[in-house]
């Protein structure tokens, strides 16, 4: 009997041994991605999830500092001409890439070409339309990309030209689908140039390894042209519970998670918990092509139905109701503009529309598996039920999968966010242009995408905030696409042994600031 | 004995050919596949269904081709991740499910049978009772209470085990416990009344009657019976318990098959829901033949083939 | 009965009670959100606290109840009606039939379980959805692909008990009287059968709900904001970590109905059918 209590208390202790030393090694990071990222494409992904991985992978001319300030990153420097519309980038001589390579500014060409290329069908397509020409290439009126306004007259040097002078062209830079690209390697893989030990790569860290649904690792790039960063390897875990996070995240397993809403609170007051206000919206957008959501007026019933300054009392996680769409904090925003809480009106709307809630069938919400996004879901569909009398139905997706139904086959209700790509109300505006593919409600109004536009070249600051206000009530008070509901922030727990983590106001991580003991 | 194996196996190639041309059908005819008109599939996947598959011809030439892939191993594209093969999917999850599935077997089966054997030699004694009740609770507890009640006391209490992942030896402790715990408890409830009726048998009292000593009398009387009669249990339970519990998984974040096939069926990627039940039948289809064969070689009164006299 | 089969019958007749008593016990409906209890613990206005939205978890508790018995007598019931038929057919008639009916049931032993579910409750969802209101819909494609997945192990019992009866003397008398085989199988047979098939039936209703509550566990059963013990389970095991009670009171809810049935079962079984482990 003696001799079985002690083999017990030796296999403990190995085992509580073994526990200890699962925890991170020196020089190591593990994060949570919570959820395959869908791509590693830089010309083709557009979610949040991708671009934190393609974010320690590449870099593009600029990058933002901590004021949302360009500075130069591959580009030593630039100039522009007199009249706005000409950009000259030098890029940083002894930049190369993982296999060797060195950067040459025919790689930016080629890139862009890509992504303005029809056939690449990439969403982000738009984000270039500033580009002389470059709208005309993407719409396949121009066959020559010669005539696009972007040129490499040498190795060194990028000159780009622009329709009309553009303020914040050099910050739009620093956005992934504008990184350079190596053609030959797209060219020769195919759809697998992403996959580890193909993917070539220029930025702090080089794709070690993707086990898919898995874990995505990064190690260092030796050859980093800032210099080797302090982090050996990062280790990217796809871990949807958020609960099982939080507890691994309190075993020492995983270094820094996101904090599920409804744990937030016991986390406040720790030193470990780090909350960032960002310039995201949350929104709920209609499928404008099919009833009963092709009529505006029941459009603008539903949004009216929604009290938006309930979801801080259920989320807790420093979300702020705003019903109009460039988010406080950017230049242009407006917080009188936006459809309030009128359930009167809303019911009203309804019947002027000619909807009877008792014969409709029931409206399909879809969203991508989160509990947040379950418990916003569940709370609109009680917003719904309670003051229109209208029964819903609530579905989740994968958000991969989710992306893809997305573009493939939009469903009547569906849930999703908007980050800066850069810290300008243009990115936020011309989301839903009707040129945008990232538009997915399916909704045209050519006087909106008319303002968009001119606001977009206007320098003059007040006339520039009464067009974009202009354009924001189209967009949340008339025709009512989309319902914003609030803006977010992210919570975070890192452990103390993880120093420098400083996500930007646009939700970007730069791990080469990282150091972990 | 021979011929019985062999004629088990052609069974088995026939129920595994059943359920293939299911597959083949309900792939055909579910909505969001390439035949259907309502629901477009992304041009991407479309166009390497186009290239690499017989979308046109016959039903029977498309039939035919179905099975030849089959064969190979080439399970199709999946719906849902572009530019990846459902054989390329499940390369990875599989062998997760089968160690987790293997582990979860053991400890059922040690567990379960040591737990049944020592409480029904020693029927209404204290050991017996706290069996009894510890494995009525098992019974009666979900994977997920389970599941929930291990991460709180071992992860979180103790901090003794990882709480997911996959990522050494320790982590599978957690989760194979979680998917053992119903089995084992089934188990020792199984074993336990095979004992307890054993022990009364005509055979076994005449052992004693006989001078035989009462370690013998378990050993190859007792044991042996309620081996047998709940092997009838495990053969059906090693094939479940291989293909990975999908509550078990998707709690602890391991990376198998039960997981995918969850997240396959929300997202509507019917291949690779296929290519798992399809996974799931050849396991079954062995499993079973393999306890079909214990059985017949442990039991000397079913010898299958010869009857003896 | 045994002290434990009076427990069990008295965790079942509670469940039963608040399943049926559900709104009036706590006095909120399942579904009314409160923001203002947003994540309170038992408190004197709600006995086991609420969940994020406010709800009351006793109400929740109780409606679960009544979903989870709804569920499972269905896909008992179900299972049982099919089973006795398909395994009583094999077995009486036997040759050919019964191996045919016999290798249909090894196929459908050899596809998973939860593929066969969300197949059956897909179609049927879709087929019944101008005839049923919602939440009975969902209900009914559950029942019904829980009764399907359950019936090849009671057709496979019953074939072997009418097997066995096949060659009792008092049925080859029968026979032996001229009387149409139909008949003797129906009134004879059959009620001898009843007993093993009956205790079977006490185990099917446990593993039946156990089967919905893991099902709505992952999302593939009851939808919100219909709350179902696996619903509730899986929106408590999120919040585990801060808000315990989220988890704790439906867990013990399964936990209690589940022992019940089988504590009782377990004494049925011991009165009806000694011999078996079926």
């Amino acid at each position: 009997m003696a001799k079985r209590g002690l083999l017990l208390a030796w296999a403990a202790m190995l085992a509580l041994a073994c526990a200890r030393g699962e925890h991170t090694p020196a020089r190591e990071l593990r994060i949570n991605l919570e959820t395959e990222p869908p791509t590693l494409d830089w010309n083709l992904a557009t979610d949040g999830v991708s671009i934190i991985a393609i974010e320690q992978l590449m870099r593009g001319l600029t990058r933002l500092d901590a004021e949302l300030r360009p500075e130069p990153d591959l580009a030593e420097r630039w100039d522009v001409s007199a009249d706005g519309r000409t950009y000259t980038f030098r890029l940083r001589p002894g930049v190369v890439w993982s296999d060797g390579v060195p950067l040459s500014a025919q790689q930016f060409v080629d890139s862009w070409q890509r992504l303005l290329d029809p056939a690449t069908a990439a969403e982000y397509a738009y984000f270039l339309f500033g580009v002389k020409n470059a709208r005309a290439y993407n719409a396949g009126k121009l066959a020559d990309f010669g005539a696009v306004g972007v040129h490499a007259p040498d190795a060194s040097t990028l000159v780009v030209e622009l329709d009309a002078p553009l303020v914040y062209f050099p910050a739009l830079v620093n956005f992934m689908v504008t990184f350079p690209l190596r053609r030959e390697l797209v060219e020769r893989w195919g759809e697998r140039w992403t996959d580890p030990g193909k993917l070539v790569s220029l930025g702090p860290f080089v794709l070690d390894e993707w086990r898919h649904e898995y874990r995505l690792v990064l190690r260092a790039n030796e050859h980093y042209w800032a210099g080797r960063p302090p982090l050996d390897r990062i280790t990217a875990y796809m871990v949807q519970e958020g609960s099982t996070a939080l507890v691994l995240w309190e075993q020492g397993l995983l270094d820094l998670v996101k904090i599920p809403s409804l744990e937030i609170r016991r986390y406040a007051e720790r030193p470990e918990y780090l909350r960032r206000p960002l310039l995201r919206g949350y929104y709920y957008g209609f499928n404008t092509k099919k009833p009963p959501f092709d009529d505006a007026r029941v459009r603008r019933a539903f949004a009216l139905a929604i009290d938006r300054s309930q979801f801080p009392e259920i989320l807790r996680d420093g979300d702020q109701p705003w019903a109009a769409w460039i988010p406080p904090g950017m230049p242009g925003a407006n917080a009188e503009l936006g459809l309030p809480f009128d359930p009167e009106r809303a019911r009203a709307l309804l019947r002027e529309a000619g909807v009877d809630p008792a014969t409709l069938p029931p409206v399909r919400i879809v969203y991508n598996s989160d509990q947040t996004h379950k418990l916003v879901a569940e709370k609109v569909q009680a917003f719904w039920r309670d003051n229109l009398g209208v029964r819903v139905e609530l579905e989740n997706r994968e958000w991969k999968v989710f992306l893809k139904e997305l573009t493939s086959d939009p469903p009547p209700v569906f849930r999703l966010g908007w980050g800066a790509d850069f810290p300008d109300p243009d990115n936020f505006m011309n989301l839903f242009t009707s040129y945008s593919e990232n538009n997915h409600t399916g909704w045209a109004n050519p006087r909106y995408d008319e303002l968009v536009q001119r606001a977009a070249r206007e320098p003059e600051p007040a006339e520039r905030q009464r067009l974009y206000d202009q354009a924001q009530r189209i967009l949340v008070e008339e025709d009512v696409p989309i319902v914003p509901l609030f803006v977010t922030a992210s919570n975070f727990a890192v452990q103390p042994r993880v120093h420098g983590f400083r996500p930007t106001a646009m939700d970007l991580y730069f791990f080469e600031q990282v150091s972990a003991e | 004995m021979i011929r019985y194996a062999i004629g088990r196996v052609l069974a088995g190639v026939g129920v595994l050919w059943v359920v293939a041309t299911l597959t083949f059908a309900l792939l055909r005819f579910l909505p969001g596949g390439p035949f259907d008109k309502e629901h477009t599939l992304p041009p991407e996947i479309m166009r390497n269904l186009e290239r690499r598959y017989a979308l046109g011809g016959s039903l029977s030439h498309q039939y035919l081709d179905y099975l030849a892939r089959l064969a190979h191993g080439d399970l199709g594209p999946s719906y849902k991740y572009v530019g990846r093969d459902v054989a390329d999917i499940l390369r990875d999850a599989v062998p997760v499910s089968l160690e987790l599935g293997s582990l979860a077997f053991a400890l059922a089966v040690a567990g379960g049978i040591s737990l049944g054997l020592a409480s029904g030699a020693r029927r209404d004694s204290r050991v017996d009772r706290a069996v009894v009740l510890v494995s009525l609770v098992g019974v009666s507890a979900p994977t997920f209470v389970i599941g929930a009640g291990l991460i709180l006391v071992f992860g979180l209490g103790l901090r003794w085990l990882p709480a997911g992942l996959w990522e050494g030896p320790l982590y599978a402790v957690l989760p194979a416990c979680t998917l053992a715990a119903l089995p084992m408890a089934y188990a020792a409830q199984l074993t336990r009344a095979q004992v307890v009726s054993a022990m009364e048998q005509d055979y076994v009292r005449t052992a004693r009657a006989l001078g035989v000593s009462e370690a013998r009398v378990r050993r190859r009387h007792v044991l042996r019976n309620a081996l047998l009669a709940v092997m009838t249990y495990f053969g059906p339970l090693l094939a479940t318990l291989l293909t990975g519990s999908f509550v078990v998984e998707t709690i602890f974040a391991v990376p198998g098959m039960g997981r995918f096939f969850v997240t396959a069926i929300t997202n509507r990627d019917y291949p690779l829901v296929l290519g798992v039940t399809l996974v799931y039948g050849v396991l079954i289809v062995l499993a079973n033949l393999a306890v079909d064969l214990l059985y017949a070689r442990l039991d000397p009164r079913i010898r299958v083939g010869n009857t003896e006299k | 009965m045994t002290a434990r089969a009076w427990v069990g019958a008295a965790l079942i007749a509670s469940l039963v009670l608040l399943a049926l008593a559900g709104d009036r016990v706590a006095g909120y409906r399942f579904d009314a959100q409160d923001p203002a209890h947003a994540l309170e613990g038992p408190s004197r206005a709600h006995w086991l606290g609420c969940d994020a939205l406010g709800r009351d978890l006793l109400a929740r508790i109780c409606e679960g109840g009544r979903i989870s018995l709804v569920v499972a007598v269905g896909a008992t019931g179900l299972a049982l009606a099919f089973g006795l038929a398909y395994g009583a057919l094999a077995g009486w008639v036997g040759g050919r039939l019964d191996a045919v009916l016999m290798r249909g049931v090894d196929v459908i032993y050899a596809l998973p379980d939860l593929l066969v579910i969300v197949l059956v409750i897909e179609v049927l969802s879709a087929a019944l959805a101008g005839v049923l209101p919602d939440l009975w819909r969902r209900l009914a494609a559950i029942a019904l692909a829980l009764g399907f997945v359950g019936f090849a192990d009671v057709a496979r019992l019953v074939r072997a008990l009418v097997l066995q009866a096949r060659e009792e003397t008092w049925v080859e008398a029968a026979r032996a009287t001229g009387a149409h085989p139909a008949r003797i199988l129906v009134r004879h047979v059959l009620p001898n059968v009843a007993a093993p098939v009956f205790v079977s039936a006490a185990f099917r209703i446990p593993a039946a709900i156990l089967a919905e509550s893991s099902l709505s566990f992952i999302g593939l059963g009851i939808q919100p904001p219909f709350s179902s013990w696996g619903t509730l389970a899986s929106d408590g095991f999120e919040a585990m970590r801060s808000f315990p009670h989220l988890i704790l009171f439906p867990c013990v809810a399964i936990l209690c109905s589940l022992l019940g049935f089988h504590l009782l079962g377990e004494a049925l079984r011991e009165r009806l059918d000694p011999r078996g482990r079926a």
